[in-house]
């Protein structure tokens, strides 16, 4: 747009734009790998993004998970358990 | 183009679809319910290609027709009173995100205590919200500035949601003659549809994100400048319309003037009534008394130019139907904003479908020019006989 007035409330999503909310965590999600079936669940119902497939296995990204707890709530198999941070 | 006689909401559900609207969302109140049942009849007939999404509230027939505006097509909604201020909160939303809209809002009185009949309190409450409001004055005022009104929110130069009042059972209801453009002409008027952006499942971005507080500010500003900007746009579109649509209408100016030229005294008004003010002031002219009308077309934006113009060099008396609690009319505020060295009086009258014709009007106005200052609330009996005449016509 060539107006230079003209400002619109949008943003492109990219990884971190909102810093690094890992560190507002207060409980940790512990993936228990040998419990894990490999379902995806956490993956799906993860409102941040931050569940990561390796091998067919799950893994966290702490950098950036809040701690919320989805995960661990949704896991069938009870593989994910939340553990303090202190 | 083709004369009919029909009534304010007939008109609107025509524009609409003239308009090529694709989307509405839709729920009722009166006295706009008859604005959908007309869209959801010619649905059922086949004449209309705007897919009508029945909601559960207002609050969901704004979300619902942003929605859809927000993906890329043109859409509409309508409500009053009540209805309006349960969508309060999504009318910000769309103004804030910078999504053309165009809404109907058949006004109404504002309850406790509950009242259907007509005022402006309902639409003069989104005053500060964003969206270029503007009011009718006719039925087929209210067909133009409809289709009008998807010109000017899809300009670059805008791309701000636009409102149009219309006197609830006054206009909504009373069926007048009305020229009624045919499709090629709206066509022609019409250019694509425009937006700043469009969903894209493709292309995804966050609306209406966590800005910063000085990101937060610049966007705030942008809206006000828009609105300022959009003065010479509807300018524009209401000269385009004039030439390609229906002739008829004074589209050249935001407001409209009548016999002010050689006043010593002005009525600002707004809305149906407006006419009813112009038949009254020739009536005191056969009188000898120098008074002319000047009607508000547009709230937002506001036409300060055309206002300071019209109305420096006269004693002002602005009538309102609708009210600022403790501080008076709005438009008589917003007239006062404009003209700070000018006498003004503000008279507050015809809340809640209180019946002002024009022989209240001339009450109002000998009131007023014997002393031109202050605030004042008129009840109509002071005017004793009421006179029935079919409305009057501006040419």
């Amino acid at each position: 747009l060539s107006l230079n007035y003209q400002l619109f409330p949008i943003s492109k999503p990219a990884k971190g734009a909102g810093g690094k909310t890992g560190n507002w965590r207060i409980v940790r999600p512990l993936v228990h790998e040998d419990k894990c079936v490999g379902c995806k669940a956490c993956y799906i119902w993860c409102p941040e993004g931050t569940i990561i497939i390796k091998n067919g296995k799950v893994a966290v990204d702490y950098e950036y998970c809040k701690g919320c707890g989805i995960c661990s709530n949704v896991c069938p198999a009870k593989a994910i358990e939340m553990v303090s941070e202190s | 183009m083709m004369e009919k006689v029909i009534s304010g909401n007939d008109a609107v559900a025509l524009a609409v679809k003239l308009s090529r609207v694709k989307v509405t969302g839709i729920y009722p109140i009166t006295p706009q319910t008859y604005i959908i049942e007309s869209l959801s009849e010619m649905k059922d007939r086949g004449e209309l290609e705007t897919e009508i999404i029945r909601v559960e509230s207002e609050h969901s027939a704004m979300a619902a027709t942003f929605g859809a505006a927000a993906a890329g097509v043109r859409a509409y909604t309508a409500t009053a009173s009540q209805g309006l201020l349960y969508m309060h909160e999504m009318v910000w939303w769309v103004a804030g995100s910078r999504i053309p809209v165009v809404m109907t809002v058949g006004t109404r009185a504002v309850g406790p205590p509950w009242n259907i009949w007509n005022e402006h309190t309902d639409f003069m409450s989104e005053r500060d919200s964003g969206w270029i409001m503007a009011f009718a004055s006719t039925p087929q005022e209210a067909m133009d500035l409809t289709i009008m009104a998807f010109r000017i929110t899809e300009d670059e130069r805008v791309f701000l949601p636009m409102m149009i009042g219309m006197d609830g059972f006054i206009l909504s209801h009373t069926k007048t003659r009305v020229y009624v453009p045919s499709q090629e002409e709206v066509d022609s008027y019409l250019p694509p549809r425009r937006q700043p952006y469009v969903l894209d499942p493709e292309d995804p971005i966050a609306m209406g994100n966590m800005f910063s507080p000085e990101d937060y500010m610049k966007l705030r500003e942008s809206i006000h400048r828009a609105q300022i900007a959009s003065k010479e746009v509807i300018v524009e579109a209401g000269k385009e319309y004039m030439k390609r649509v229906v002739p008829i209408g004074s589209y050249s100016t935001l407001n409209e003037s009548y016999k002010l030229e050689d006043a010593d005294y002005a009525v600002v008004i707004m809305g149906a009534w407006s006419l009813d003010a112009m038949q009254a002031v020739d009536e005191l002219r056969k009188e000898g008394l120098k008074v002319g009308v000047y009607r508000i077309r547009f709230v937002r934006p506001w036409a300060e130019e055309e206002v300071v113009k019209a109305l420096s060099d006269k004693s002002v008396l602005v009538l309102d139907r609708s009210v600022s609690f403790g501080r008076g009319g709005q438009l008589y505020t917003e007239v006062k904003a404009s003209l700070p060295d000018t006498d003004i009086k503000g008279v507050i009258t015809g809340l809640g479908g209180v019946s002002i014709g024009k022989n209240e009007m001339k009450v109002i106005i000998r009131k007023f020019v014997e002393r031109p200052q202050g605030i004042e609330w008129f009840y109509p009996k002071e005017a004793r006989k009421i006179e029935l005449r079919s409305p009057r016509y501006i040419k």
